[in-house]
């Protein structure tokens, strides 16, 4: 018999948490029957909450388990932050729209949660395996939630869209790592980095592997070109689960890209560069140009977050530190000021019938000034116009860029922006200079006014006090080069 | 040795040939059955590298349940092919590339393949231990529990999210269908069943 | 090189086509007298006399059905498709034959002594249910369509508690080789210890035949005869053979993994006498008659309460007696380390 010791389950505590507290959810939501929906989703929060404390906890120091398949650190610690909070405020947020829409059940939220699990093992993995679980498991409860309005063709349209490419995505991925694995002889990334730096020059094989890897890794961060499901999903999906999709999916599959790209294949900058460099150009360039012909805010926002994240890989593209701590500011402004937007569209209820157009805010300052000022300080933020968080956001990236003497592209994120700021200065021009329509439905509830105050105040006041965002993201990105 | 290769050969070129047929065969029925036999000669292929666990798990699992259900399903549906198959050629030109660089890519690839050093010894390693050979049900056991336990328990979560999502999205419970209620059945008695009634000639029943 | 080519090749495949040939001759003299048994027992249980012209006391009844059946003309329905009609009772024969390559007569008689053998004869039970999908899928008939459809969804579903049945099993005996398992029940048959799951595997491999009160595929008050409602002559007789044969094989499974397979009841002189072979034969004999029993006493079950016992009862119930099972294993100490 082989003797093993059995592993540490610290480093993975808030993960066995989280997928405890998932199990024991869904027994109570199948033993109290319909009508459970609203004491889960609370449950589901406060789990959600107690995991996020555990996350920070463990994640202080870098701690490796699982016979070196599971590792924690203070990047996965803070991206993991960041995903709770993306997962917890979706519950909330949903909670009244699913009622609205007569389809809020008790799965939802266990759904959320165990795609959450999901998306913490991908920030923690350290193995290839891991990575594909991870990934699987995150991908599997969002096809789910995707169509979780089953009765709408739209809604199961886009989870039909959404599993099928993103299997094809998984089949790339597997493909790639299966190559890794073939040329290098082992899955762990520790044992990767080795490998790697130890070999003089790359064999094309893995190359191809790590080129495959990439291109599954930027289907799941709808990078261009591999965006295509992205408006249709987020146009069909409920708005609470395309919140999700726009906000935690992202988190999980920006750190996965980073830790993958940085950690085992670090020595291979120069190779993987050009690809990270392509896929951030065309995402911005396309972002931004064409968002603007969009009339769907849901489609709007889509386009907008494959524009994000062609900044964030700029700061992926740099590969040092602080190009890794912009991208990581970036992602946690990201998310407040979207969170923020999301609440707003949910917001947008004329006669219990959501208003997707943009043309529907007409004169929303008007009728509802505080709703019409929060979208004006996230559209304000999300353009990059100073003194809001955004502005910040980007300008740790192209800071970042330029030391690396990446000035090219630095130069071609500025324009984008340019561009980019046209729609979203456009929807502050609907809402305050054209002539107002009926107003949305009121009241707003408790929820969502709770998470568009906090957003807003975040977005608009980082300038501030940006260090309980800074300070982390540095510790985070210097244990990623640390080790 | 010789039977081996011959079985080798045999096995790799039905399951080539089984899985052109799958994609090329006019009926879908037929193109299941085809997969059906390249899942058994994958299993034979496992069978010849002694992996005989594996070879009975792709039967049990692959042969024996799922292509069930997929013949089950292929069956019932009335898919017209002809009309699925429409847009082929349109997108055989972009079809045909992609295939192609991918195959080229794979050419590259194998030119630059060399078996590592250690894989002659890695690949008898974990079966002989303390000089007594293991079957490989329990090489594999020994492994699954301990090195791999984290991927094995995520795995199960997965399929966990796989059980709910399939219940989400399919499961309706219609107003208006008669279910048995079997502890009901069980519970009813006889005074709540049967009542005894005197009739007398030419005079109504009450309550009937 | 000749000498290499007959010692190395010709005698062990003459010597592997002796053995195979040794175990599938009785087996379809077993089939065939077991279809005679089967009339003869539930002509006793009804009060009749059963065959009794052809031979004395109808012995030879079976064999005048075999050459009746064999004379016959086998009709293939205009609409059916061929290949695939054709193909579907040889694969249910075929299969019900293959699964004895694995079953041990006495301690070393076995035709494959493999590792796995347990997981080999789940394979072959599991792959049965093809043989009648594509049988009823061929025909172009909707009865035997339905008969199929019904069959499919059974048997998939009595799998899954087999499957745990089996996986307790395996846990008592550590092995997943027959006749390792079959020595393990040198103490103590596992019927006993096991007694729940035995009484589950037996119900499950009365679904899994196809076998009533399970007989819903054929159903003949509904569906005619159900799948196999088109097919005459000859590949009808497949599928008879192919079921009696899978009957036979579910008895012999029962015997193996929980009745001590050829062990004596009791390991004392005038049980010992008696050689394996006899015993094994006998025990599957009597599991072969208790699945005759079942039918002459019981009712069909209903469509839904067949699946409502399959999924509702039997896997909760399977599931939970293998975490026990291993519970009390590990508690005690007594997993078995080989």
């Amino acid at each position: 018999m082989h003797s093993f010791a059995p592993p540490a389950l610290l480093p993975a505590l808030p993960e066995l948490v989280l997928v405890c507290s998932a199990m024991l959810l869904l027994l109570i939501g199948v033993f109290r029957g319909e009508g459970s929906s609203r004491l889960v989703s609370w449950l589901a929060v406060l789990a959600l909450v107690v995991t996020l404390g555990l996350a920070v906890r463990v994640g202080l120091e870098p701690r490796v388990s699982f016979y070196g398949m599971f590792v924690t650190d203070p990047f996965a610690a803070f991206m993991k932050t960041l995903v709770l909070l993306g997962s917890a405020v979706t519950i909330l947020m949903g909670m009244r729209y699913f009622e609205d829409h007569g389809i809020a059940r008790f799965e939802f939220p266990v759904l959320v949660m165990l795609a959450s699990t999901g998306m913490m093992i991908m920030v923690s993995a350290n193995d290839l395996i891991t990575l594909y679980l991870g990934l699987e498991l995150q991908s599997l409860a969002l096809y789910v939630v995707a169509s979780f309005d089953r009765d709408s063709p739209r809604s199961s349209e886009a989870g039909l869209k959404y599993f099928v490419l993103g299997a094809l995505a998984s089949g790339l991925l597997l493909y790639g790592a299966s190559l890794v694995y073939g040329f290098t002889g082992t899955t762990n990334f520790a044992a990767l980095a080795t490998a790697v730096s130890s070999g003089g020059a790359p064999s094309a094989g893995l190359i191809i592997g790590l080129v495959f890897v990439a291109i599954g890794l930027a289907f799941k961060v709808s990078a261009v070109p591999f965006h295509m499901w992205t408006p249709d999903v987020y146009e069909g999906a409920p708005t609470p689960v395309t919140a999700f999709f726009a906000v935690s999916t992202k988190m999980a599959a920006i750190a996965l890209f980073i830790r993958f790209l940085v950690e085992p294949f670090g020595p291979l900058l120069a190779e993987w560069r050009q690809i990270i460099v392509f896929l951030s150009v065309a995402s911005m360039i396309l972002g931004s140009v064409a968002a603007i012909a969009q009339s769907n805010i849901k489609r709007l926002m889509a386009y907008s977050s494959i524009g994000h994240i062609g900044y964030a890989l700029i700061g992926l593209a740099v590969g040092t530190s602080s190009g890794i701590r912009g991208v990581l500011v970036y992602m946690a402004i990201y998310l407040f000021m979207n969170l923020g937007t999301w609440a707003v569209i949910l917001c947008m209820r004329r006669n219990g019938q959501m208003a997707e157009g943009i043309a529907d805010l007409a004169g929303l300052a008007r009728t509802q000034p505080g709703l019409a000022l929060a979208l004006a300080i996230f559209m304000f933020a999300m353009a990059g116009v100073p003194p809001t968080a955004g502005f910040f956001s980007k300008l740790y990236i192209f800071l970042a860029a330029i030391d690396a003497h990446l000035n090219g592209l630095a130069i071609i994120g500025v324009l984008a922006s340019v561009v980019g700021a046209f729609y979203y200065l456009r929807i502050v021009k609907v809402m305050y200079f054209d002539e107002p329509l009926a107003a949305f439905d009121r009241p707003i509830s408790a929820e969502l006014k709770g998470v568009l105050l906090v957003t807003a105040i975040v977005t608009l006041f980082f300038i501030l006090l940006p260090d309980p965002i800074v300070g982390p993201a540095q510790a985070a990105a210097a244990s990623l080069f640390g080790k | 040795m010789i039977i081996q290769t011959i079985m080798f050969y045999a096995f790799s070129a039905v399951a080539v040939a089984s899985g052109v047929m799958v994609v090329s065969a006019r009926n879908p029925v037929h193109s299941v059955l085809f997969l059906i036999l390249a899942f058994f000669n994958a299993a034979g292929l496992f069978v010849l590298m002694g992996a005989e666990f594996l070879a009975m798990i792709l039967v049990i699992v692959y042969v024996g349940a799922v292509a069930v259900l997929f013949l089950f399903v292929v069956m019932m549906l009335d898919v017209d092919f002809a009309r699925l198959r429409s847009g082929f050629l349109r997108y055989l030109p972009i079809g045909a590339l992609i295939g192609f660089i991918l195959l080229a890519e794979l050419i590259l690839i194998f030119g630059s393949w060399e078996l590592a050093p250690s894989v002659a010894t890695a690949k008898a390693a974990p079966m002989l231990v303390g000089g007594i050979s293991l079957t490989n049900t329990r090489a594999l056991g020994d492994l699954i529990y301990t090195r791999y336990i984290f991927a094995f328990q995520t795995a199960g979560v997965i399929l966990l999210v796989a059980m709910i999502g399939a219940i989400v999205l399919t499961l309706r419970h219609r107003v208006g269908t008669r279910r048995q209620s079997i502890a009901a059945q069980l519970a009813r008695t006889r005074a709540q069943s049967v009542e005894v009634v005197k009739v007398r000639v030419g005079e109504p029943v009450d309550g009937v | 090189m000749a000498s290499g080519f007959w010692g190395g090749y010709a005698l062990p495949t003459a010597i592997v086509v002796g053995e195979v040939i040794a175990v599938v001759v009785p087996l379809l003299i077993a089939i065939a007298y077991f279809t005679y048994a089967e009339r003869k027992v539930l002509a006793f249980s009804q009060l009749r006399k059963g065959p009794n012209v052809v031979g004395p006391f109808g012995l030879l009844q079976p064999i005048a059905d075999g050459v009746k059946l064999f004379l016959k003309e086998t009709v293939v329905p205009s609409g059916a498709n061929r290949i695939v009609f054709v193909a579907a009772p040889m694969v249910t024969f075929t299969l019900a034959l293959v699964a004895w390559a694995v079953i041990p007569f006495d301690y070393g008689i076995v035709i494959a002594n493999i590792n796995v053998g347990i997981l080999y004869l789940f394979a072959i039970s599991s792959l049965s249910v093809y043989g009648i999908i594509m049988a009823g899928w061929a025909s172009n008939s909707r009865y035997a369509f339905l008969g199929a459809l019904r069959s499919a969804a059974q048997m998939v579903s009595y799998e899954v508690s087999i499957g745990f049945v089996l996986v307790t099993v395996l846990l008592c005996a550590g092995s997943l080789n027959l006749t390792d398992i079959v020595m393990a029940q040198q103490h103590i048959w596992f019927c006993i210890p096991l007694l729940p799951m035995f009484v589950i595997f037996f119900v499950s491999g009365l679904a899994e035949t196809n076998r009533a009160p399970f007989d819903l595929p054929e159903g003949e008050s509904e569906l005619v005869a159900g799948y196999f409602v088109e097919y005459s002559a000859m590949t009808f007789a497949l599928f008879f053979l192919g079921e009696y044969g899978n009957m036979i094989l579910v008895s012999a499974m029962t015997t193996i993994l929980f009745l001590g397979g050829w062990l004596a009841p009791f390991g004392v002189v005038p049980f010992t006498w008696v050689p394996g072979p006899v015993w094994l034969a006998l025990k599957v004999a009597f599991v072969c008659f208790c699945f005759l029993w079942v039918r002459a006493t019981f009712p069909r079950f209903r469509y839904d309460q067949l699946m409502r016992l399959g999924w509702k009862v039997f896997l909760p119930f399977s599931l939970l007696w293998l975490v026990l099972t291993a519970g009390v294993l590990t508690g005690m100490g007594w997993v078995p380390v080989r």
